[in-house]
């Protein structure tokens, strides 16, 4: 059995508690969901499912890459940092094809071709971007380093970090090599369906949050909070890769 | 403070588009929730079009597998199959063995979504060698064993039409196969079988 989800835990010690909990319980309900092996090898769930079957399932694993993305929270709080300060549709458009491409490329060439990464090491990388980027829209760089670095580069090679990380949840799966091309294009599709699913949820909600006037001050402290949120992500991966070694 | 300026208001969009975009949103959430979700998670279908876009299926063999590994749970305590183990088992299985008479020939028909398990009443230590074949469709198995808290997983394949080999069990119990149809048409398979075993159980 490879490490799943399920073997990985998180501990709190941390001063912003109301996030924590939440994502605590956000923790604990993919938990919930995530796969085990019990006596005779029945695998429940999404996994299960794909490992029972063969042949081509377009909409099956459509389905199943849009399920991943939105119960996916990393990537999506990596999304949520991405269009924070977004606001015209053009640049929304333009980053977010930046990461789909960016995950897109390694996802497909990562299960194509076996890339067995450890899928502690690669989360704990996604959980870094959420910081990167949070620490970005925090005006960090340019206050320490005295310079903006890209962002639409950054955006682009987190995106690669990322569908390492969705590869390496695939190979979990174990799709059979029967009708492997199609249906791993079809998650893809259904991963960017998810996104833009994602996405859209995310731009109702920033679109009235910024008419707020305290947007501006709401959004110092939503940033901090995201870097801790990644921290937190990233301090979990770690703990899980020691705990697994 | 920040990379990005404030926002100019004229710029966002009006709240009467943020409420037409919160309905869209709101009416989409229950469509996927009723017509997708439904169907692919727990196999209920009330408008039809899971059945249609083939996802009440993947529901119907989730809620299986959920329904079979909770069995499975409350019969032997959710204790999980050593793979070390079966890693280390495999090294002594597949040993060549002399061509013999085979002193069973066992067949059967599943339909699609069917299944049967098939196993031998053994010993600890006991051989087992078998070959079998399926026609009409391609079929899924486990290959596998349990009893007392022990499980052992000798071979397991999706969409294959014939195999053989053999194997040695670690301990004694019914050892063999569980059988699937995946396929969507009636598959029959032949089962051939010689070893140390005392009988032959089956159950649907």
């Amino acid at each position: 059995m490879l490490p799943n989800r399920s073997f990985r835990s998180g501990q709190q010690s941390h001063p912003l508690r109301q996030p924590l909990t939440l994502l605590a319980a956000v923790v604990l309900m993919l938990m919930a969901f995530a796969t085990s092996a019990y006596a005779h090898d029945v695998t429940p769930g999404d996994a299960g499912y794909i490992q029972e079957i063969f042949g081509v399932h377009i909409i099956s694993f459509i389905y199943l890459g849009a399920k991943h993305m939105m119960t996916g929270y990393d990537h999506i709080l990596f999304l949520l940092g991405v269009v924070f300060f977004l606001y015209h549709m053009k640049d929304v458009a333009i980053y977010v094809s930046l990461f789909a491409i960016g995950h897109s490329v390694t996802m497909l060439l990562g299960v194509w071709y076996g890339w067995g990464i450890n899928a502690y090491i690669i989360d704990a990388i996604i959980g870094l971007s959420v910081v990167y980027k949070a620490l970005d829209n925090l005006g960090a760089f340019q206050k320490w380093f005295g310079f903006q670095p890209n962002t639409k580069a950054a955006t682009l090679i987190f995106g690669l970090f990322h569908g390492t990380g969705l590869a390496s949840k695939i190979l979990e799966y174990q799709i059979a090599e029967d009708g492997l091309l199609a249906n791993l294009l079809a998650f893809n599709v259904g991963v960017e369906v998810g996104q833009l699913l994602a996405l859209f949820v995310i731009l109702i909600i920033m679109g009235y949050w910024r008419r707020s006037p305290n947007f501006m001050r709401q959004a110092s402290v939503a940033n901090i909070i995201m870097v801790g949120l990644g921290v937190l992500l990233t301090y979990q991966q770690i703990a899980g890769y020691i705990a697994s070694t | 403070m920040h990379n990005a300026p404030k926002p100019n208001v004229e710029d966002l969009p009006t709240k009467a588009q943020l409420r037409r975009s919160s309905l869209i949103a709101g009416i989409g959430a229950v469509f996927i929730g009723v017509c997708v979700y439904l169907p692919a998670e727990y196999g209920t279908d009330p408008t039809g079009v899971g059945n249609i876009l083939g996802l009440t299926e993947m529901g119907e063999i989730k809620q299986q597998l959920a329904a079979e590994a909770a069995a499975d749970e409350a019969l032997h305590g959710g204790d999980e199959s050593s793979s070390l183990m079966n890693d280390i088992f495999g090294l002594f299985v597949g040993a060549a063995h002399a061509q013999e008479a085979w002193q069973d020939e066992i067949t059967f028909t599943l339909a699609p979504g069917e299944f049967t398990e098939i196993k031998a009443t053994m010993e600890e230590g006991a051989t087992m060698t078998y070959a079998w074949s399926a026609t009409g469709g391609r079929i899924n198995f486990d290959l596998h064993a349990h009893a007392d808290g022990e499980g052992v997983t000798y071979d397991r394949g999706r969409g294959q039409t014939s195999g053989e080999g053999s194997f040695e069990t670690p301990f004694a119990g019914d050892h063999g196969w569980f059988w699937r149809n995946r396929d969507d048409a009636d598959i029959t398979v032949v089962l051939q079988l010689r070893g140390d075993y005392s009988e032959i159980v089956r159950s649907e």
